[in-house]
């Protein structure tokens, strides 16, 4: 792989496989089993056979109607969900914001979720402890929320938490699904600034948001999904612009064909 | 593919992701990556202690009154049963059911609290990579520490009793007692290699958790507990070896009641079993797990 690569997609397809039956449990096997009847399962082709490179120091958007396969291929590039087909090969350490809060629990405070969080993405216990403050700075609660259990925070609050963790890592790429959606005017100014300046670091940043006005904002880059495929890449303002013509018409850009 | 490719075992941060069959990972990243996150392990048996017990100062109390109200209870169907009999026996039948108890409720929650973790830990599995058996593992840590104040509670009602009916053949201090760290460290290894067969099986079939909590009951029946080892004779002591936990509870029964050592027997029993789960456990766990964030 090329130098300047932080993430190179090899014809990467992934398939969910869903029980349509009830519930999975062995009772059910065993009275399935015993009638004679097959398992009856569904497969969704979440992502067909989609490649892409992504230099180090890009800043990519994804865009993309629900269910497009967003969330799915950043899980994907973050090593949680293994490929059904092709290879995902990433360079760099990654840190993942996927969907609110990274597993927190509400019945611990903000501050035990983030020693949690930290110790869950592999850093050691003194690198997090030292962190803690700043991030907690960071989040900027009010008075001694942090120290509330999680379950008392407004989603805000909780989003705020949850993205001073994700860029306190330091990470070399840095996957945002949905991150923003519910921070205040002044929480997303300080985000962006902070990304800008991890850019500037020269890290690499994914985002889906269905703000499009962020990916415009941020990105230097934005890719196009469409039922688990790649619609368009390109410079965000032509996606953003053709997705959005897309959801008025619905109609797919017509060079899509040749893609 | 370009010629530059770095081998990911050499570069740390070049990681390939690449479809898998139902087989291994590479074992060595794996663990490592493991022992790197054990931290992780600790400080999430030490926080699902604390949410759990948070708005409970009896929590930690209730955890010892618990299976001593039990062992009780057990004790009195034991001497009912066999139609009473002399108090200094008594204490002894009671300080066996005791401590087999003990031990046996150590074993039984590493599993079943192992045995859900994945399919609890819903959210941290969707989110985050990360070696999934730290999760059964974190289960066995809190087991541990659960285990460790029933300790004491053991000790007090054998000094206790030995008080109060001087006549009784429990033995006070000996050295055999040396055994105990290993035959702990056997049950733990035992019901962590356990916990992970029941954990992956939780996540394909959801009411194994359900199943569990019966099969527990039966398992202690079957177990050296509320009977002694020794009633066993000839073929039928095979009962024991079969059992995952007779090896481990009749050595804790020499060790503790009889103050002897384990026999030979008995200790090849317990290696055999905790190896024996951890190895076939972490096998079906491990080249499993990549599987488990598109099935919870
Ligand atoms: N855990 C799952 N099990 C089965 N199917 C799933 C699972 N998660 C997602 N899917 C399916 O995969 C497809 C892609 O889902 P995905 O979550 O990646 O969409 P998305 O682009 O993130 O959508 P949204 O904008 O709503 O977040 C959908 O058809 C969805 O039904
Ligand atoms: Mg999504």
């Amino acid at each position: 792989m090329p130098e300047n690569l932080a993430i190179r997609i090899e014809d990467l397809s992934i398939k969910y496989k869903i029980n349509v039956d009830t519930k999975r449990t062995l009772k059910n096997a065993v009275m399935r089993a015993s009638k004679g009847e097959a398992v009856r399962t569904r497969t969704v082709e979440a992502i067909k056979h989609l490649t892409m490179d992504l230099p180090h120091g890009s800043v990519l958007g994804i865009v993309g109607a629900n269910g497009a396969g967003k969330s799915t291929l950043m899980r994907s590039i973050a090593g949680i969900l293994p490929p059904t087909e092709g290879r995902i090969i990433v360079n760099g350490k990654i840190s993942t914001l996927l969907a609110l809060g990274v597993g927190f629990n509400p019945a611990l405070s903000g501050r035990d979720n983030i020693i949690l969080g930290g110790l869950a993405s592999g850093m050691t216990r003194e690198e997090i402890e030292s962190k803690t403050d700043e991030i907690a700075e960071f989040a900027d609660l009010p008075d001694g929320f942090i120290d509330m259990p999680v379950r008392t925070y407004s989603s805000g609050m909780y989003g705020r938490v949850a993205f001073s963790v994700a860029v306190s890592m330091k990470p070399d790429i840095l996957l945002l699904d949905e991150a923003l959606s519910a921070g205040d005017a002044s929480f997303k100014e300080k985000s962006f600034n902070k990304m800008r300046e991890l850019c500037a670091e020269a890290r690499t940043i994914i985002i889906v948001s269905h703000a499009l006005a962020t990916i415009n904002d941020l990105c230097d880059r934005a890719i196009w999904m469409n039922k688990g495929t790649l619609v368009q890449d390109g410079k965000p303002d032509a996606v953003v612009e053709d997705y959005l013509k897309f959801l008025k018409v619905g109609t797919l850009p017509s060079n899509y064909e040749d893609m | 593919m370009s010629n530059t490719t770095a081998n990911p075992e050499f570069s740390p941060n070049l990681q390939v992701f690449e479809p898998h069959k139902a087989s291994l990972p590479p074992l060595v990243p794996y663990l490592k990556e493991f022992w790197k996150r054990r931290a992780f392990a600790i400080e999430l048996s030490r926080f699902a202690d604390k949410a759990e017990y948070l708005d409970s100062k009896f929590g930690k109390v209730w955890l010892i009154l618990n299976p001593l109200l039990l062992a009780m209870i057990y004790f009195l169907l034991v001497t009912v049963l066999r139609g009473g009999m002399k108090s200094n026996q008594g204490i002894t039948t009671l300080a066996h059911i005791l401590i087999g108890l003990f031990t046996f409720y150590f074993a039984q929650s590493c599993i079943s609290a192992g045995a859900t973790s994945i399919t609890a830990g819903g959210r941290l599995i969707l989110n985050q990579a990360f070696p999934r058996a730290l999760l059964p593992f974190s289960s066995t840590i809190s087991a541990f520490y659960q285990f460790l104040p029933t300790l004491p509670v053991y000790i007090a009602v054998v000094v206790i009793g030995k008080w109060v009916f001087p006549s009784t053949q429990i033995p006070g201090f000996t050295w055999s007692y040396l055994w105990i760290p290993f035959i702990i460290a056997c049950v733990g290894i035992t019901g962590f290699g356990l916990s992970l067969v029941f954990a992956t099986m939780n996540v394909y079939f959801r009411d194994t958790n359900k199943l569990l909590s019966y099969f527990m009951r039966i398992w202690l029946y079957a177990s050296p507990v509320l009977w002694l080892p020794e009633m066993l004779h000839g073929w039928h002591r095979t009962i024991l070896f079969i059992n995952p936990l007779g090896p481990v509870l009749s050595s804790t029964s020499n060790v503790w009641i009889k103050g002897i050592n384990p026999t030979p027997g008995e200790l090849v029993g317990c290696i055999a079993w905790a190896l024996g789960s951890l190895l076939i456990g972490g096998y079906f766990f491990i080249s499993r797990e990549r599987d488990f964030a598109v099935r919870i």
